[in-house]
């Protein structure tokens, strides 16, 4: 897959770490325990901006806290250029408000260029393929991008079977997507078809059969429950098991995906930064990364196992340094798709 | 806090005397709520960021703002679903206070409340209850047209503007209603008598006389919900942006929250909205204050006289009810029905046996819910405290004291109606976030945003009481030897308590559903009701949503038995 070997970035040792910002002296060399007493000292809050969601969310965090008595989270949960935006506003007004950020990799990157994000070398990290972290980020999770569909509106002998179903005219103004899910062209430009005219050709038939665009993935899913669509072609597998549980009329591919990195980044001058380095800790390690499998996540640690059939069985991964080329494919995607 | 920057009068020793000083205190308090952000915002927008955090001066925010290859669609979108949210809730507004004022149609009495009702309902609630009912694949109203008429396609689309423009319309309808009403009522009559005495009918009487007698007064309620319409982030939040019809309310939004967060262009584009707003508002009070010069005050005690309608009497009760049920009963019901389900689905036997209450238990254990309940408690009731004690004693210097420059204070008032919940949010950002003291992402911001934006509602209900006390009875107060404080604490502030009250409580609804200023200053800690809405509802909760919804109406619900007990009756405060 190649996945593995991409990102070959040498961690900053962790004298560097301690000489630009003199931070969690020990941190870092601690247990998690010894490092929850410094944590306590800060005032036992921790400020979390993430994506995960509250169904995700609520299964995840009160483990920790509950791991760690004394520390609360205050989790601020929106989405994630939303979330970036408003770290980078209160920059601009000399402010560090949030301890951790963890959203997709693409946004952590941005937080990143701002100048807002700490070098770590997590000792949990040390557990991780080279693809899975990098000088400021763990991966926390990986999320799947797979077709979804509505069961009521899809009859079963249409089902798909894989993505390239999609450009039959019998799609036609039943498709919905995500506008900003160029990672779909860009896996398949590079690792599906390896063809970037291939991707486009794919993309622009696709395209023809009128694909509604709505923001938010959770919101995707919702939708598609509702019936706005018949399905989704950018939605997230594991969205899906909770929703079938209560009964929902819904069933998604798991034949081909695309996968993308979601991590976990502490911020520079974060005002619980002992805290920080607790969750951040805590999530890479195997016993918060089973947690994160218990809520519903797929684990990025290669240890753990996800608790529901959300990883596909042919899975283009989207590297870290695919990164680079997300503006070129963004403004492809958006030329495809009309989208602003 | 507020009272923190309060700016140095000089030489103090001159005037320990209340009287004096307190106008000096008020009028900083008021530059520091209302002038001293919009500066801020004023600055930012002259600014550019060349690298993190450096920043340099310059006009390009202004030619990214207004010369950019969506400037015209944007200024054309804002202005389609101004002029016709204004055009259709002025024409249903008319409608229902004409019937209800002026006709003989029957049981139109029970009517006036229920016209109001919408008021309560958070702009929120409105759309999300509307797109349940008009979404094109799953919104009730068009999949139970398409199987009762077998359509091919649904009929209705709220992704749309006409989608925008009819849920922003029917919840400013009660406004319209509340300002018509008013119309009507002070019409006189003796000029439709006229009419009717030389021959006219009704129907001819009605176009030729009293359409023409609204004409001044219809000009400027257009011209204000216009305004209203263009300041609204509501509707152009919920349904504007996902289906893509950006305004400008939604460009100065998506401006600091997408990446990378332009504030430049944002604060451009809202010193735009300010000048638009604030040129409607001079507008507006212009033409009411015109609109006096010309009225015939007699001593003559007159009632507007009954159109009657005869059979048509029966089409003007169906077209009531028909507004009743559709407009006013059916998003809530929508909501109420949608707050039992486990996921969204259209009503059937098959979704009938999903309800169940989990959404309810499940919000019972819903920390953020609780939070947000708590904030939006804490800060309506905060912010209707002090907006009152802050405007009664404003209200007082300005129609009592007779101190020179006092028209500063009533104008200084008066500049927050002007500002726009976003710009409001906007400016307080940039002032905030490099602010000495720590408030920012808490909900003391909240509460000054809040204060600031709802003086002049507070003004209107504490002037109106402070008129109509005569100053004989502060001046008795006085000559028994009551110094000013307890002249104004003992004689003055019991007397403007009712008119204190009706306002108190009405900031206290406005500030429950405040959504527009709130979407940017409230984050995490500091999160508010409609806010988390909102969150939830870009989640894809929308159940759980629909039960929030249903709770927030309660606790409305509940201010506005409060505000019947004490005042028994409902009032107009815009």
């Amino acid at each position: 897959m190649g996945f593995f070997a991409k990102n070959n970035r040498v961690a900053p040792g962790i004298f560097a770490l301690l000489a630009t910002v003199g931070l969690p002296a020990l941190g870092l060399a601690q247990g998690l325990d010894e490092l929850h007493k410094l944590a306590l000292k800060e005032g036992g809050t921790l400020a979390f901006y993430a994506t995960l969601a509250q169904v995700n969310a609520e299964k995840i965090l009160p483990v920790f806290e509950k791991r760690f008595p004394g520390i609360k989270i205050n989790h601020v949960d929106a989405t994630s250029d939303k979330l970036v935006a408003r770290a980078v506003t209160e920059a601009r007004g000399g402010k560090t408000l949030a301890d951790v950020l963890q959203v997709p990799l693409e946004n952590v990157t941005q937080a990143h260029d701002q100048g807002l994000l700490l070098d770590t070398n997590l000792p949990e990290a040390a557990e991780y393929p080279a693809g899975l972290k990098g000088a400021y980020w763990t991966s926390s999770d990986l999320q799947y991008f797979v077709a979804a569909w509505n069961t009521n509106l899809v009859k079963k002998e249409e089902e798909p079977k894989t993505f390239d179903d999609f450009v039959h005219p019998r799609w036609k103004g039943r498709l919905i997507a995500e506008p900003r899910d160029l990672e779909m062209l860009l896996a398949f430009a590079k690792y599906k078809f390896k063809s970037d005219e291939k991707a486009i050709d794919y993309w622009k038939k696709v395209a023809a059969n009128n694909v509604e665009f709505h923001k938010g993935h959770s919101q995707l899913a919702e939708l598609l429950v509702a019936g706005q669509a018949a399905v989704c072609l950018t939605c997230y597998s594991h969205h899906y098991p909770s929703r079938i549980k209560k009964g929902a009329p819904v069933n998604y591919m798991l034949s081909e995906g695309v996968a993308s990195i979601n991590a976990t980044a502490i911020f520079k001058g974060a005002p619980h930064p002992n805290t920080a380095l607790l969750f951040a800790r805590w999530v890479a390690s195997q016993e918060g990364q089973k947690v994160m499998s218990q809520g519903g996540r797929n684990p990025a640690h290669p240890k753990v196992e996800p608790t529901e059939k959300t990883r596909t069985d042919k899975t283009y991964f989207i590297t870290a340094a695919d990164l680079k080329e997300f503006p070129k494919y963004d403004k492809i995607w958006k030329e495809i798709f009309k989208l602003r | 806090m507020a009272t923190a920057a309060i700016p140095r009068t000089g030489k103090m020793t001159m005037s320990l005397e209340p009287a004096l000083l307190i106008p000096v205190i008020g009028a900083g308090i008021l530059v520091y709520l209302a002038v001293l952000p919009l500066l801020m915002l004023f600055v930012g927008s002259f600014q550019a960021e060349v690298a993190p955090r450096e920043f340099v001066y310059t006009l390009k925010n202004y030619h990214a703002a207004y010369a950019s290859e969506y400037t015209y669609s944007t200024f054309l979108n804002s202005l389609i679903f101004a002029s016709g949210s204004a055009g259709l809730s002025f024409i249903l507004g008319t409608m229902l206070a004409w019937l209800t004022e002026r006709t003989n149609t029957p049981l139109r009495s029970i009517f006036v409340p229920l016209a109001v009702v919408p008021l309560i309902l958070p702009g929120v609630l409105e759309s999300i209850a509307w797109i349940f009912l008009l979404s094109p694949k799953f919104g009730y109203l068009n999949v139970w047209l398409m199987s009762l008429f077998g359509l091919q396609s649904p009929p209705f689309n709220v992704f749309s503007l006409p989608g925008m423009i009819w849920v922003h319309s029917v919840g400013q309808v009660p406004l319209a209603f509340l300002l018509m009403v008013a119309a009507f009522k002070s019409m006189d009559p003796s000029l439709e008598e006229s009419a009717m005495m030389s021959g006219a009918n009704t129907w001819q009487t009605f176009r030729r006389v009293t359409l023409r007698l609204l004409m001044p007064t219809a000009g400027s309620v257009l011209l204000i919900l216009f305004v209203r319409t263009l300041e609204s982030f509501e509707t152009p939040a919920l349904i504007g942006i996902p289906a893509r019809i950006y305004v400008y309310t939604s460009e100065i939004y998506l401006a600091f929250n997408e990446y990378p967060p332009d504030y430049g262009r944002g604060g451009a584009l809202a010193v735009g909205l300010l000048l638009l707003s604030a040129v409607g508002v001079w507008l507006y009070t212009r033409a009411t204050k015109e609109g006096k010069k010309f009225q015939t005050v007699t001593g003559k005690a007159f009632r507007p006289r009954q159109f009657d309608l005869g059979g048509w009497r029966w089409a003007g009760f169906g077209f009531l009810s028909g507004y009743f049920l559709f407009v006013v009963l059916l998003p809530f019901l929508v909501l109420f029905w949608a707050s039992f389900l486990p996921f969204f689905a259209a009503p059937s036997w098959d979704a009938v046996s999903k309800l169940s209450l989990d959404n309810y238990r499940y919000l019972s254990g819903f920390r953020p819910f609780w939070d947000a309940m708590q904030n939006s408690i804490i800060l309506s009731t905060l912010t209707a405290t002090v907006a009152m004690v802050l405007t009664s004693l404003v209200a007082w210097i300005v129609y009592k004291s007779r101190l020179p420059g006092s028209w500063i204070l009533d104008f200084l008032a008066f500049v927050p109606i002007t500002i726009p919940g976003i710009v409001m949010g906007m400016a307080l950002i940039l002032l905030y976030v490099a602010f000495p003291i720590p408030i920012y992402g808490t909900i003391w911001v909240l509460l000054i945003a809040y204060v600031t934006r709802f003086i002049p509602y507070g003004m209107r209900a504490a002037s109106g009481s402070i008129l109509q006390i005569h100053s004989e009875l502060e001046e008795a107060a006085a000559a028994s030897g009551a110094s000013w404080w307890e002249s104004f604490k003992r004689v003055t502030l019991p007397l403007l308590r009712p008119g204190l009250a009706a306002g108190w409580i009405y900031i206290c609804i406005v500030s429950f559903r405040e959504f527009s200023t709130s979407v940017l200053l409230a984050t995490g800690e500091s999160r508010v009701l409609s806010i988390l809405l909102f969150t939830m509802f870009e989640q894809g909760q929308v159940t759980v949503v629909a039960a929030i919804g249903v709770l927030m109406i309660a606790t409305l619900l509940s201010i506005v038995a409060v505000f019947y007990k004490l005042t028994g009756k409902i009032g107009i405060q815009t």
